[in-house]
């Protein structure tokens, strides 16, 4: 029997430095040459959930209330806890030990429905102009809010972490079946601007630091 | 090469570092900061093309590249703007349009036929015989090309794209653009300039003339360049021509990059709340006989051909001008050496005091209410004859260069294609903007403005103005800005004259379809009496330049020539681009963007040729037989597996979601029992068949239902759009990309899959329609189904993606001792066909109901509880004899499979074949069509009309189906 193993959609040319395994994953933390920032670094193996409930109010999962504007996110706990619509939340796994899925029925994994990748450091909406028409800048959003729309024409969520120069940075989720071509459009846009894959560390850094 | 000044402050060349390149076969050098036509000029070269009719010999003219005289071919590309493209070193050069050179082009002949040709010939000429027209349009084609580019050419170069947001967008970075970003910045405000020119500064970054006391226009330039440069929240883009302009504010240009710049050229998308435009103006051409022969050019052109580029335009020039621009440019290129036997000015008065009074210390003499009315010289201007404007009194004069503008033309285009409307100005003889869209303001020049402070004070208010809009600025500031205005000069006075006396037949006022005053006389005369009709008869405008040279003088021309009281007739309509570039800028960087399955990279290593399917890419064959014949007989024999990743994966979950799923699928799925797959399809309101795919119920109130691939993408909002008034409670996930799906089929699937799996996959433990959920090794969770769309035994596993491949790799090692093979999509196709299992879009089209296509017996006619999308159609339709039937259908005497699509005749169209295909099971050609009701009888013959057959038409006959297995045993084994 072979080897059991899961495989993210995301695949980068880089060489790891360091690899740990979570599960049947085996999640690179560093690369080499990973460079000056800006970075982009692959989250697939994260837990991603979908909350669907006529009474979003009622729900908190993991205890954290969702916001109540829509396209508006929360960070709390190494949880991300984005307001899609009056009735659809997602929940993406940043930080800490791995996510458990609540057994309510309202809760779908959807990790293995979309690649998730962060990018981030100086230049980062520099890249992302380059992608998408979206206002990643603009002064009447405030910082976590989320996207649901067109990033290198793929309909796309993009949550927007941070964006004070170095620390700017965004977290994206698209079709998994996108997953290379994606990956190859953002590095093709990032060029310019020095982007280069990265380990998880460098992401854990850029989390804590927000 | 000539001397070139190195010492006036306004030059944007470095004449120390030269730049080689190839014109005519030669290496020439120009200097860093040169475009190609001055580089051009600067070695004496003065015709740089030949006209589009008439061959007439074309020089430099505007400087801005609003008409093609200086379009040539660099390296390979042709219709290039030499005026605005940057010099590289090189670059290889060479004329266009000419048949020699542009210098003796054997077909400069043509000039002379001009009585020939009168305005709209090939109508009055060539339609009788009709036959004539391919013949000669051919030949006027060949005489009268503007560039050639070759099929196979590869664009060298780097294209991208962006798409930047802003508060503030403002189209123009002259004085009055500058000042609109500084005062929308200065209110905090996100502001984007756009200028086409490579450096900010608009007119007066190349005047040196007095701004204020012991300042110039050109340090003012640069003084409001370095304010917009350092501050922050201003973005600059330079070198960036505005193409569009769209509802909303979504403004388009293309921007040409730096030596420094990651790209050649890119396009650019700004959304802004608010707009300004301050595009200033270009002339408005002097119309008199030769008035394009090369060495008449604008003031503007002399002006910065001597103070950006540091070439004096000649040794002698007459100055025919309108305006103190022609004053100001005579007074810097006397002092810069050139000889000025004379300024002909329109005007009989109204010249800034200032600006005569230099002009008289110079001793250069000027006529007033004196206009060029020829240019004499075969190829170039070598003397001049002026008249008074009455044309009573006319003088001539040698040189070799004449300046010539009648006045100023404002560059609306930003504006009107927007949709504002231009309206007839008498003071400034302008087509002002009136009826502006919302949060998009005019400033500068273009709304007549000529005095220096009342440009920058119209450019401040604007900005302010935007800032409102945004929310930005108060009333208090607005009154302030606008008190401020009243204090200054209004709008200058425009001059008058339209056409100089003269009769008109080689005075052009369309340079790019050498469009004369008489051709627009006689389109008038035709009846052709406004702007848009004389410009489709006469051709005035259709060119290249988009309209830049005619666009104002054609409506002014119009009015005059019929004598009508009032100028109501308009400029033709403007359309985007209103400058054009590379259709590689348009392309920009063109990711490849498709979705990939989990299993593709293994597929790829196998061999597999991919095809772009829909946003998929999928492996069609596995070999370069495209018959597929292994890979076929591979199914039938043995076992191969196939990746159906691209079907469409849902779960549907809540207490309504039985309603939701009875609401678009035609059975009634309240029947599903748990461990079994229930085949369905919906249908559109008029009952024609969408999607089909299998149910399965999961739990209570909870699903799981596939959809085919290319509707996987429009399923949730089709659910929700049958569902909205109703209030229901579910919810529905796209699950498409987080399952694979492995299908094994063959008669030897079963014994491949034991070996992976630890349940019972015998007929009995697992039998046909049945569907199982377990695990492989404890860890992989698996949904299987067992189905057979290929005829055979068959499993389709469902896994999540990310175990893909190591489920991929222990099938295919489980199946070693078989010799399991993929099979792709082309052979699934050919396996199903053989089985007459349809898939919808090949067997269907968008009138294609459920009836039509013999799935009638999925609809539910007893549901109740919840009506169904489609079945009101449905119940109407079957009584409906006349609609197209599917039918299998085999071919005669053994005779090949008719192509796809190929239609079905007898003494007309009959219907038209889905999928046919010379089958390997069988050992001979069938395939499915969808015939008219009374030809689906078994036993009609039916003919076959295919594309290119000449009227050859192959026959075959209706036959029972499904052609392979009729008694479904192998599926069921």
């Amino acid at each position: 029997m072979k080897d059991i193993k899961r495989h993210s959609a995301v695949a980068f040319k880089a060489t790891p430095l360091k690899n740990q395994t979570y599960g049947d994953w085996d999640v690179v933390l560093e690369y080499h040459g990973e460079g000056d920032g800006p970075w982009l670094v692959d989250l697939s193996h994260r837990t991603r959930l979908d909350l669907q409930s006529a009474d979003l109010a009622a729900k908190k999962p993991f205890g954290i209330t969702i916001p109540e504007v829509y396209c508006q996110s929360v960070l709390e706990k190494g949880v991300l806890i984005n307001r899609m619509n009056r009735i659809q939340a997602s929940i993406y796994h940043l930080d800490g030990q791995s996510m458990d899925t609540p057994k309510e029925k309202e809760y779908t994994d959807v990790t293995e429905a979309t690649i998730f990748v962060a990018i981030f450091g100086s230049n980062v909406f520099s890249i992302c102009e380059k992608l998408s028409a979206l206002d990643f800048i603009g002064a009447d959003k405030q910082t976590p809010f989320l996207f649901q729309g067109p990033f290198s024409h793929v309909p796309c969520q993009i949550v927007t972490l941070g964006r004070e120069a170095e620390k700017s940075g965004v977290v994206l989720t698209c079709s998994r079946g996108y997953g290379k071509h994606m990956i190859d459009g953002i590095l093709h846009a990032g060029e310019e601007f020095g982007l280069k894959p990265a380990g998880e560390k460098r992401f854990a850094d850029w989390i804590n630091s927000l | 090469m000539m001397n070139r000044f190195n010492h006036l402050p306004t030059l944007k060349i470095d004449v120390s570092d030269k730049i080689p390149f190839t014109y005519k076969g030669k290496t020439y050098y120009g200097t860093k900061g040169d475009t190609i036509a001055t580089a051009l000029y600067a070695n004496g070269v003065r015709i740089y093309a030949r006209s589009l009719k008439y061959h007439r010999p074309r020089g430099l003219y505007s400087m801005d590249g609003e008409c093609s005289n200086t379009m040539m071919e660099v390296n390979g590309i042709p219709n290039v703007r030499t005026e605005t493209t940057a010099l590289k070193p090189g670059m290889v050069v060479k004329e266009q349009n000419v048949k020699g050179s542009a210098e003796n082009d054997l077909m400069g002949f043509i000039d002379k036929m001009d009585w020939a040709m009168p305005a709209g010939f090939y109508y009055d000429t060539m339609h009788k015989p009709a036959k004539i027209w391919p013949v000669a349009m051919k030949q006027i084609r060949k005489a009268a090309g503007i560039g050639k580019l070759a099929p196979d050419h590869h664009m060298p170069g780097k294209y991208d794209e962006i798409f930047p947001s802003c508060d503030v967008c403002v189209i123009g970075g002259g004085p009055a653009g500058m000042k609109a970003a500084l005062a929308a910045a200065q209110k905090g405000l996100r502001v984007s300039i756009m200028e086409a020119r490579p450096w900010l500064g608009g007119h007066f970054e190349y005047r040196s003339s007095e701004y204020i006391s012991r300042q110039t226009h050109h340090e003012r330039a640069v003084q409001l360049a370095k304010e917009v440069e350092k501050t922050e929240n201003i973005r600059v883009f330079t070198h960036t021509a505005n193409v569009g302009v769209y509802n909303n504010n979504l403004i388009t240009g293309f921007q040409v990059g730096k030596e420094s710049d990651s790209f050649t050229e890119r396009y650019i998308e700004i959304r802004a709340n608010s707009v300004v435009v301050a595009t200033g103006c270009i002339e408005r051409p002097l119309l008199f006989e030769n008035n394009e022969r090369p060495g008449v050019m604008q003031a503007g052109c002399a002006l910065r051909l001597a103070n950006t580029y540091g070439i004096l335009p000649g040794k002698i020039a007459v100055f025919s001008i309108g305006h103190d621009l022609g004053l100001e440019t005579a007074v810097a290129l006397h002092d810069l050496g050139l000889s000025i036997p004379v300024i002909a000015d329109i005007r009989e008065d109204g010249q800034d005091p200032a600006m005569l009074k230099a002009v008289l210390d110079r001793k250069i003499t000027i006529l007033k209410g004196w206009v060029a009315t020829e240019a004499h010289g075969g190829k170039q201007v070598k003397k001049v004859t002026i008249k008074s404007v009455d044309g009573t009194i006319s003088k001539t004069f040698d040189c070799d260069v004449l300046v010539a503008s009648a006045g100023f033309t404002p560059l609306t285009g930003p504006l009107v294609v927007n949709q504002a409307k231009l309206t007839y100005d008498n003071h400034t003889n302008f087509f002002l903007p009136t009826d502006l869209p919302k949060k998009m303001y005019a400033a500068g020049r273009l709304l007549g403005f000529e005095n220096a402070k009342s440009i920058e004070a119209s450019g401040h208010l604007a900005g302010l103005k935007a800032a409102y809009d945004c929310e930005n600025c108060s009333i208090a500031d607005l009154g302030e800005a606008k008190k401020a205005m009243e204090n200054l000069p209004g709008p200058a006075r425009g001059t008058k004259l339209v056409t100089a006396p003269v009769k008109g037949r080689k005075t052009f006022i369309c340079f790019d379809e050498d469009t004369s005053i008489k051709n627009i006389k006689q389109s008038i005369d035709k009846g052709f009496d406004v702007p848009e009709l004389i410009k489709r008869f006469s051709g005035a405008g259709l060119g290249p330049g988009q309209g830049g040279i005619p666009g104002h003088n054609l409506p002014l021309f119009a009015a005059k020539y019929q004598a009508l009281p009032d100028i109501k007739i308009k400029p033709t309509t403007v359309r985007a681009p209103l400058v054009p570039t590379l259709i590689a800028t348009y392309a920009g960087t063109n990711h490849t963007m498709f979705k990939r399955t989990p299993m593709d990279e293994m597929q790829r290593k196998d061999g597999g040729i991919f095809r772009n399917i829909g946003v998929w890419q999928r492996a069609r064959y596995f070999s370069k037989d495209f018959t597929c014949k292994k890979e076929i007989e591979n199914v039938r024999t043995n076992v191969g597996m196939l990746d159906g990743s691209t079907l469409g994966k849902f779960r549907i979950h809540g207490p309504d979601a039985l309603n939701a799923l009875q609401r678009v699928y035609v059975s009634d799925l309240s029947k599903i029992k748990e461990g079994r797959v229930k085949y369905t399809a919906m249908c559109n309101d008029d009952g024609c068949v969408i999607d089909d795919g299998v149910v399965i119920k999961r739990g209570e109130n909870d699903y799981y239902f596939s959809t085919s691939t290319g509707r996987a993408g429009q399923t949730i909002e089709w659910i929700r759009y049958h569902t909205r008034y109703d209030n229901w409670n579910f919810a529905v996930i796209n699950l498409t990309d987080a399952m694979g799906v492995i299908n094994l089929s063959g008669p030897n699937a079963r014994k491949v899959l034991e070996k992976v799996v630890d349940i019972d996959v015998s007929n009995e433990g697992f039998g046909f329609s049945e569907y199982k959920e377990f695990k492989i090794s404890d860890t992989i969770p698996v949904r299987a189904m067992r189905l057979g769309f290929v005829g055979e035994l068959s499993y389709e596993l469902h896994v999540p993606s990310s175990y893909m491949k190591s489920v991929w790799l222990m099938l295919k090692e489980a199946g070693r001792e078989f010799k399991i093979q993929n099979f792709g999509v082309e052979a699934q196709n050919v396996l199903r066909m053989e089985k007459c299992h349809i898939i919808l879009g090949q067997e269907s089209e968008q009138r294609t109901n459920l009836l039509d296509i013999g799935l009638g017996f999925l609809w539910s006619r007893k549901k109740t509880g919840c009506k169904t999308v489609g079945v009101a159609a449905l119940a109407q339709a079957e009584k409906d004899n006349t609609r197209l039937k599917l039918v299998g259908f085999k071919m005669e005497n053994n005779g090949r499979a008719p192509k796809d699509g190929s239609l079905i005749v007898d003494d007309r169209v009959r219907g038209y074949v889905c999928t046919a295909r010379n089958s390997f099971s069988l050992n001979e050609a069938v395939g499915m069509a969808l015939v008219e009701g009374d030809m689906s009888k078994i036993g009609t013959r039916l003919a076959f009309y295919e594309d290119e057959c000449k009227g050859e038409l192959i026959y075959g006959t209706v036959v029972q189906t499904p052609f392979y297995d009729p008694d479904g045993k192998r599926m069921k084994m």
